[in-house]
């Protein structure tokens, strides 16, 4: 399952934090300025994937920007049990992740991301459960958002307003 | 009044250094801090949106967790969502407050707003606990059939941590996936898919892998829809909403392969099922675009796992070898990777065919060797543990020197672990010994530094056990690499100095070998000449030389220090007849240097050693000679203890470590293997024979008649002495064989009076320290054995002020209560006990010498006491002088005894007694007797 997406600039700045399994604040820290300092070190040419402390880190590099998904073995699999995830899968989902944003932000940058944190947790969280994939469709993320915002903007709307 | 969150993160973006970012989050948390307390609510909701991104920053934020709580009971659906956000992100699933909002999750679930639902159904799906698990589940099954697609699939996955939760609950339901599973919405089927992969799981973990339960026989029914479900995708052409670089919806047919996986292994029929849509898989998939490689990696490992057709393995492994040779190192890795997980999971049932992954691995075997090279570390990485599959015996020395070479480059936190792997590779296909020790020393050279503590005995395990010419090897070729390194591999240093001091005179001759051309002409004609080795002969001084600079660099580690100071002792012995004066007396110098070392165990080797050197010339002082022993046999004894040591036995080694099951990497000499079970002190041996203990209760619960005193504490406190030698009549249970069968192959060795019990840690700090303590002179039977281990007792003498520690024939204290109490005669085997206080301060100890006196007309062998006391009484045994007891009376016939300490703690109160089980074997006859003694005198002892 997933355990963790981050986004983080070549800076070492983290944009956007999720985490799928808790971790304490000192380990976040930690296991974010590790990574980042991991994926910085490598080439465009080398692998995509990287392994840290039990973790299999897929990473993709977007500008300036790096969107990191880390996973672990499930854990109802017991203890010991391999990791499962597909690397190559998560690296495309990666890509669908950006696409949304891309397409909800017109064009994304990391100004948006940091701008408008929570909207962009909004979208992680259609897309992504507990660690499991909830939707890859872009309109299917996209369009109850833009109903929500809608919504309770409207005095009377839906949701009664204020 | 506090910021607003856009002003906020403008703020600390123009914040220039940590600390001023620091201070702007500091001030504004307290802001926070006291909006909260004032019961803002117009700010509740941008607070908490400030502490979100404070949080993102590494801030405390857990001031906020009750405000989100708030938030969430507000009818106002932005605030309400907010709140759910934060209480996700912010709040753990341990966090008390959780249970407050298990109400209004309750009543969201029932909103009928979809999006108010569908943020109860994501926050249950990220945090439930649980009790919110059970609380809820019937609220979020209803969502499982909800009109709305959105809901069903977010319930779905919460539905999926529900079970997580309460395991218990997953038969309940599982009829409801097959409906699901017949869901039009790409969301749905995806959450299902996962939700059934999550139940097999659980279930796998819970009946065990295969076991037939209702979740997964259920499930197999649903193998045709599964089939269907993913043939509809590659048939289905372009869908312009699922479509991912020509590919339909990818992530759905990546779990519907991960799910059949699942249910294919292990079963046929399923397995039959899945055959045909897993060829069209693997056939039809693109492979230009990352999206249908990540299907194929999927599918191959699938086709892989479950029990497929020959001519769909065919087509895997030939995906996979497709892949290994894929220039994109994306690819390469997860083709690493699948060859590793299918070899593993083929274990056993592997049959090594054509088509089989083990074939496939050796089949690229150069390939994967390359990876070893790539610049790439997780590529190194995955080619790395796949290599260690690979190795078998005929390619076991050429990819030994791959691993070697890649030993030389790869990150120094990496080394432990290949150094440990290498040794397992080695110890399991070695062609000869000679290549296994050269490939150690070898690799020693390269991570000393690095490798841990069971490579290092085993290197000298392999040395020890080798024949002299390879001894002769592997010290000369330990003693250049010593020379020409620079002083930090200490693992190459503990080896090295190691073999300089047990070896010390083998390398003084030239050394010449030529390998045999016959036995492996191949090799030597594919590679070149027959490599022929020779070493020049060195003379002592350069030896001696060799180790002193070691010690001198003032980086060498104490342990090293100590070995050193062994060697200079064991060469002393070697050299003392061959070197001249001035190098002996150099030698003797070095070993005295550290008589007034800081370090309690330099001080104490360096005492002790010079202690041994000079008994061993033949100077013994007349107090060191007691009783009945002769100044010949402590000078034999202390020969004996500066000879070599007998070969250790690697069968009892490996089979003592299967039953401590201690492979734990450990730099604490205890945990060494074997170490623990046969070191010589005392209190180690009585350790090492606890495990037998339950083996001698039944032994003494057979006993005919036993002493009701005795009975009672039987149980307990029955020391076995560890000495006791094996013999082929020993009437002992097998079982309790294993501590026997070490110490019985290292007695055998030496014929010696008293043969020094060998540790089998070489290394172990007391080896030379203790040896004299127990056995060196136990043959005086007056003599009281002192452990000349730390921590000092008062009977100790001060090392400095007494240099002679390593005899431990240290007089008994005035007037010691001497008294010899007749026990009993069992078949011409008379046995007495010496009774005698050391301690006139404490009366409670007693040391007790048991002597044998054998009045038959032949030697008695297999001698074996046991003995029991009562639970207020604590006893130490040390090994018969002897296990062999000579004709009593015959000239030359040795006096075999036993030291027994007690200490009776009820002194006063309670007497003395014990229960004793003899054994020996008297001309052919196997001899065991029973007897409790309690003939001690009362309230003496």
């Amino acid at each position: 399952m997933i355990s963790f997406i981050l986004m983080v600039n070549k800076q070492g700045q983290t944009r956007l934090s999720s985490y799928y399994q808790w971790m304490n604040m000192q380990e976040r820290v930690a296991l974010e300025s590790e990574i980042i300092r991991k994926c910085l070190s490598r080439s465009e040419l080398q692998c995509s994937f990287l392994e840290y402390r039990g973790f299999k880190v897929i990473y993709r590099r977007y500008a300036s920007l790096f969107f990191i998904v880390g996973t672990v073995a499930n854990p109802d699999a017991g203890p010991g049990a391999e990791n499962n995830e597909n690397e190559l899968g998560l690296l495309e989902f990666i890509h669908t992740l950006v696409e949304t944003m891309d397409k909800w932000a017109g064009s994304i940058c990391e100004l948006d991301i940091m701008y408008q944190l929570e909207q962009v947790h909004f979208i992680l969280d259609e897309m992504v459960m507990n660690g499991h994939i909830l939707e890859t469709n872009r309109s299917n993320i996209l369009r109850p958002l833009d109903l929500m915002d809608k919504e309770s903007k409207k005095k009377e709307g839906m949701f009664g307003g204020r | 009044m506090s910021l607003k969150l856009r002003d906020l993160i403008r703020q600390v973006r123009s914040c220039k250094t940590a600390a001023e970012e620091r201070a702007v989050i500091a001030k504004e948390s307290a802001m926070i801090r006291t909006a909260i307390k004032e019961e803002q609510e117009q700010y509740r909701h941008r607070n908490v949106a400030k502490l979100l991104f404070m949080h993102m920053l590494g801030y405390p934020t857990h001031f906020g967790q009750l405000e989100c709580m708030k938030l969430i009971a507000s009818p106002h659906f932005p605030e309400k969502r907010i709140g759910y956000l934060g209480m996700m992100l912010l709040l753990s699933e341990e966090a008390d407050v959780l249970m407050l909002a298990t109400n209004s999750l309750k009543n969201d679930l029932n909103s009928s707003n979809k999006f108010v639902a569908g943020l109860a159904l994501c926050t249950i799906g990220n945090l439930a606990t649980a009790d919110m698990s059970r609380d809820l589940a019937p609220e979020v099954e209803k969502h499982l059939t909800s009109s709305q697609p959105y809901l069903r699939k977010k319930a779905c996955l919460a539905f999926s941590r529900c079970i997580l939760k309460c395991a218990d609950m997953m038969e309940d339901y599982v009829d409801k996936f097959t409906t699901l599973l017949k869901d039009r919405s790409h969301g749905v089927l995806i959450t299902v898919v996962q939700l059934m992969t999550q139940v097999l799981l659980l279930d796998a973990e819970k009946n065990g892998v295969g076991g037939a339960s209702v979740c997964r026989s259920a499930f197999l029914k649903l193998v045709p829809s599964l089939v269907k479900l993913l043939r509809n995708l590659l048939s289905v052409g372009y869908s312009p909403d699922h479509d991912v670089g020509g590919i339909s919806d990818p992530f759905l047919q990546v779990q519907i392969l991960t799910l059949l996986r699942f249910l294919g292994t292990g079963n046929e029929k399923a397995s039959e099922e899945m055959n045909d849509v897993l060829a069209q898989v693997a056939t039809n998939t693109e492979t230009s675009k990352n999206a249908g490689n990540a299907i194929l990696y999927e599918c191959v490992q699938t086709i892989m796992a479950i029990q497929s057709e020959e001519g769909l393995r065919v087509l895997a492994v030939n995906i996979l070898g497709r892949f290994l040779l894929n220039r994109d190192n994306n690819i390469r890795y997860v083709a690493l990777n699948t060859l590793s997980r299918c070899v593993v999971q083929a274990g056993v049932t592997d049959d090594g065919g054509p088509n089989s992954a083990s074939s496939a691995l050796q089949r690229h075997r150069t390939t994967i060797v390359d990876c070893l090279k790539d610049p790439d570390i997780s590529i190194r990485q995955r080619a790395l543990e796949l290599i260690y599959h690979l190795v078998n015996n005929e390619n076991v020395e050429t990819l030994t020197a791959e691993l070697l070479n890649y030993l030389v480059l790869c990150p120094r936190e990496h080394r432990v672990d290949i150094c440990t792997r290498v040794l397992r590779v080695v110890e399991k296909y070695s062609p000869d010994d000679r290549w296994r020790v050269d490939t150690l020393i070898t690799m020693l050279t390269i991570a000393g530094r690095e490798c841990n503590r069971e490579v290092l005995n085993f290197a000298i395990v392999y040395i020890s056990r080798a024949n002299e010419e390879l001894r002769t090897y592997a010290t000369h070729k330990l003693l250049k690499a010593i020379r020409d390194d620079d002083g930090t591999q200490k693992g190459l240093l503990v080896v090295g100095i190691w073999c300089i001091g047990e070896y010390g005179d083998l390398i003084l001759k030239d050394y010449n070998y030529v390998p045999p051309p016959s036995s492996n002409a191949d090799n030597s004609n594919a590679n070149e000449e027959p490599v022929h080795i020779s070493f020049m002969a060195l003379d002592p001084t350069t030896v001696v030389k060799t180790v002193e600079d070691v010690t001198k660099r003032h980086t060498c580690p104490e342990e090293v220090q100590e070995l050193a100071l062994t060697c200079f002792a064991k060469l002393n012995d070697r050299f003392a007849t061959i070197a001249d004066e001035q190098t002996v007396k150099k030698l003797n110098n070095l070993v005295k240097k550290h008589k007034g070392s800081h370090s309690l165990e330099l001080q104490l080797r360096s005492c002790e050693y010079t202690a041994l050197i000079s008994v061993a010339k033949g100077n013994v002082a007349q107090e060191d000679v007691t009783g009945e022993s002769t100044a010949q046999d402590v000078i034999a004894a202390a020969k004996e203890a500066l000879s070599r040591m007998p070969v250790v036995d690697l069968a009892v080694i490996q089979r003592k470590q299967k039953l401590t099951g201690e492979y734990k990497d450990s730099d604490n000499a205890s945990a060494v293997p074997g170490g623990k079970s046969v070191s010589s002190s005392n209190n180690k041996s009585n350790e090492a024979a606890e495990p037998n203990l339950l083996d001698l209760n039944d032994i003494f619960g057979a006993a005919p008649t036993p002493a009701p005193a005795a009975e009672t504490s039987i149980k307990k406190p029955i020391a076995k002495q560890n000495g006791t030698t094996k013999t082929e009549k020993q009437p002992e249970p097998p079982k309790a064989q294993s501590d026997l069968d070490l110490l019985s192959d290292i007695f055998s060795a030496p014929a010696a009076p008293a043969p020094p019990v060998l540790p089998s840690d070489p290394f172990a700090a007391n080896t030379l320290a203790a040896t004299p303590a127990n056995n060196l002179f136990a043959p005086t039977p007056t003599v009281v054995p002192t452990p000349t281990v730390p921590p000092p007792s008062p009977f100790l003498p001060d090392p400095i002020t007494a240099p002679t520690t390593a005899t431990p024939v240290t007089a008994p204290p005035k007037g010691p209560a001497v008294n010899r109490i007749k026990g009993f005669t069992k078949e011409g085997l008379d046995i007495d006990f010496e009774c005698k206080k050391p301690d006139p301060f404490n009366k409670q100890k007693t040391i007790i010498t048991v002597h044998f006196k054998n009045n038959t007309d032949d030697s008695l062998y297999g001698l074996n006491l046991q003995v029991a006391v009562p639970k207020y009484i604590t006893m130490e045994m040390q090994p018969p002088t002897s296990t062999t007891i000579p004709i009593t009376g015959v000239v030359g016939a040795k006096q075999v005894t036993q030291t027994i300490h007690v200490t009776n703690t009820m002194l006063g109160t309670k007497n003395l007694m014990m229960k004793v089980k003899l054994g020996f074997t008297s001309k052919g006859n196997k001899i065991e007797h029973l007897q409790t003694c309690s003939g001690f005198e009362a309230g003496k002892y």
